[in-house]
């Protein structure tokens, strides 16, 4: 079964989140490329000096995250070698456009995937196996240098997992196969 | 001694937390390790010149600082390691394989760190060998009259925490050691967490092998110690081959070492070594029952500070006039996840504590949770600093709250 590309829009944010800093939100950006999203996430984040604002800007975007379909919470889908909890789902469609979706049982890790998300939905798969962890430092969030591979570090995790899933549907693209990994 | 530290955190004050997973250096430590590379730095035990036998000397004499320190009867019983999981695997893979067959049965907790179950997990593997375990009382603590149970003559090996990472629980090692001995099983304890913070004393706790790392207890990373008595040592086998544990090597065979070089294959962390034995020199001089009669103190007072706050659940014993926990807290506070929390105590508050499985993961398992947050001192915190973690997680408990 080949899926459609999803266009990721956001549920009605929760009104106690969005009064914080309501920022041009990334989702209205028209057509912009992965390299544009970056950029636009990095100036976004870079504007928040204070630790407490970043913090509150990824729970604001967890609040965004889509509701993720529980039954889809199986082991397949789980990151694995983070602390927190995390699921990713990911389908291909006919000309290679990703689509995700992801849940934590944390807030800030949620954040986290909803950034991700943003980024990399939609795009071609090459785009997304493409995508440097490193590219993510500028963002500043949290103290922790984006490129180690760590247990705690949320974002190359779910990255590398979230390329490595595009990687085995590209092939059972071109190989033939299930579409939804 | 935190100057340098603190300068990360941008000047401000920093409340480091997380002493289970490491300790910060004093500067005798950090000078040590300097004065090594700077005036003597040498391979030990191969050089006839000066520079190799002052190594040596040095080398050596960490050897019986950290004898002495655990009241081993010999330094010869002291083998050093990279770490204490290195020590363990040592065991595992020397005496295990040498002593272990299909049938024979090693007990352990489930609140053993994984270094102290995947190595037996995998002694299992290639012996036949089995895993038994021991779970905890309605106390949170690990079921001593279980582990009782559990012995038998098909008990080859015991290996137990002296105080757990997560539950701060303190087990009665010479009691279990009496206990194994009893049924003709050798007792092996990681004491990672107790080396640093109390007088421990093998002979006492009569046991057979202990371990413990050098940076929990002020010293550098990349050296920890195996305690063996010196009648195993000599019967086991070599672990690693090469370097300074031969005695003569031919093309088709080679002789050994007695220990502990039998077991100190290839260069060793020299100036780590050495960095331990000045720890263990600044820790000496204050004084371990010292040091342990304060963190006591420190231990109760966190605990009632933490216990007060509503949808806090603490996991481990109760203190009270029998039950002393070590000067840690694992918990959870009900509807927030433990690394959200550390993240905000961490960025908002400069409180650094640990969230995790804290590498125990069968342990949580068995308390039904995923991940705890952890806070965890040693002698140099202070109440203050206490306070300053409690005020925090309030901060951080009503910043969650209030996006709910």
């Amino acid at each position: 079964m080949n899926s459609t590309t999803a266009t990721f829009r956001p549920p009605n944010p929760n009104p106690n989140l969005i009064k914080f800093k309501p920022n041009s939100h990334p989702t209205h950006m028209t057509s912009p490329t992965v390299t544009k999203k970056l950029n636009h996430l990095v100036t976004e984040f870079k504007t928040l000096h204070q630790p407490i604002d970043r913090v509150k800007k990824l729970l604001h975007y967890a609040s965004l995250l889509p509701e993720f379909n529980q039954s889809r919470k199986i082991e397949s889908n789980r990151v694995t070698g983070c602390t927190t909890q995390v699921w990713i789902d990911a389908t291909i469609n006919d000309v290679n456009g990703m689509s995700f979706h992801a849940d934590s049982d944390s807030e800030i890790t949620k954040g986290f995937c909803y950034c991700l998300i943003w980024l990399l939905d939609g795009a071609d798969g090459r785009e997304v196996v493409e995508f440097r962890i490193d590219d993510l430092e500028e963002m500043n969030v949290g103290i922790l240098p984006v490129r180690a591979s760590s247990r705690v570090n949320t974002w190359h995790n779910v990255l590398i997992s979230m390329q490595n899933r595009t990687r085995d549907l590209m092939l059972m693209q071109k190989y033939g196969g299930d579409n939804n990994v | 001694m935190f100057d340098e530290i603190q300068k990360v955190n941008n000047g401000s004050k920093l409340v480091y937390l997380d002493n289970a997973a490491t300790s910060q250096k004093p500067s005798v430590v950090i000078d040590a390790l300097n004065e090594y590379y700077r005036s003597y730095n040498s391979n030990v035990h191969r050089g006839i010149h000066f520079l190799s036998a002052r190594a040596t000397d040095e080398y050596e004499m960490a050897r019986k600082k950290v004898a002495a320190f655990v009241n081993a009867p010999e330094s010869s019983e002291i083998v050093f390691t990279r770490n204490a999981t290195e020590a363990i695997n040592l065991v595992a893979y020397s005496w295990g394989i040498s002593n272990l067959k299909p049938g024979d049965e090693i007990v352990v907790t489930i609140a053993e760190h994984h270094s102290a179950i995947v190595p037996w997990q995998l002694l299992s593997e290639k012996t036949g060998a089995v895993l038994k375990f021991v779970s905890l009382t309605e106390d949170e603590v690990p079921d001593t009259k279980m582990l009782q149970e559990l012995l038998s003559k098909k008990t080859k090996l015991v290996v137990v925490h002296h105080v757990s990472n997560v539950l701060a629980s303190v087990l009665p090692i010479r009691d279990i050691a009496k206990w194994a001995h009893d049924v003709g099983a050798k007792i092996l304890v990681d004491a990672c967490q107790s080396v640093p913070h109390m007088v421990v004393d093998v002979q006492n706790l009569g046991v057979d092998f202990l371990v413990a790392s050098s940076h929990k207890m002020c010293g550098p990373t990349g050296v920890g110690f195996l305690y063996g008595k010196s009648e195993l040592l000599e019967s086991m086998p070599p672990f690693l081959g090469g370097g300074e544990m031969i005695k003569d090597v031919f093309l088709d065979h080679s002789t050994y070492a007695d220990p502990p070089s039998r077991f100190e294959a290839g260069t060793p962390a020299i100036g780590e070594a050495i960095g331990l034995g000045a720890a263990i020199d600044y820790l000496s001089e204050i004084g371990m029952q010292k040091i342990h009669d304060y963190e006591v103190e420190l231990a109760n007072y966190l605990y009632e500070k933490l216990h007060t706050i509503p949808g806090v659940r603490i996991y481990g014993p109760a203190p009270s006039q029998t039950v002393h926990r070590a000067a840690l807290c694992s918990f959870n506070v009900e509807g927030l996840h433990p690394t959200d929390l550390a993240t905000f105590l961490d960025q908002q508050h400069g409180v650094a504590i640990r969230s995790g499985h804290h590498c125990a993961q069968p342990l949580h398992r068995y308390l039904g949770i995923n991940a705890s947050a952890r806070a965890s001192l040693y002698f140099y915190n202070t109440k203050e600093d206490v306070d300053d973690f409690i005020r925090g997680l309030v901060d951080t408990v009503g910043f969650f709250s209030s996006f709910k």
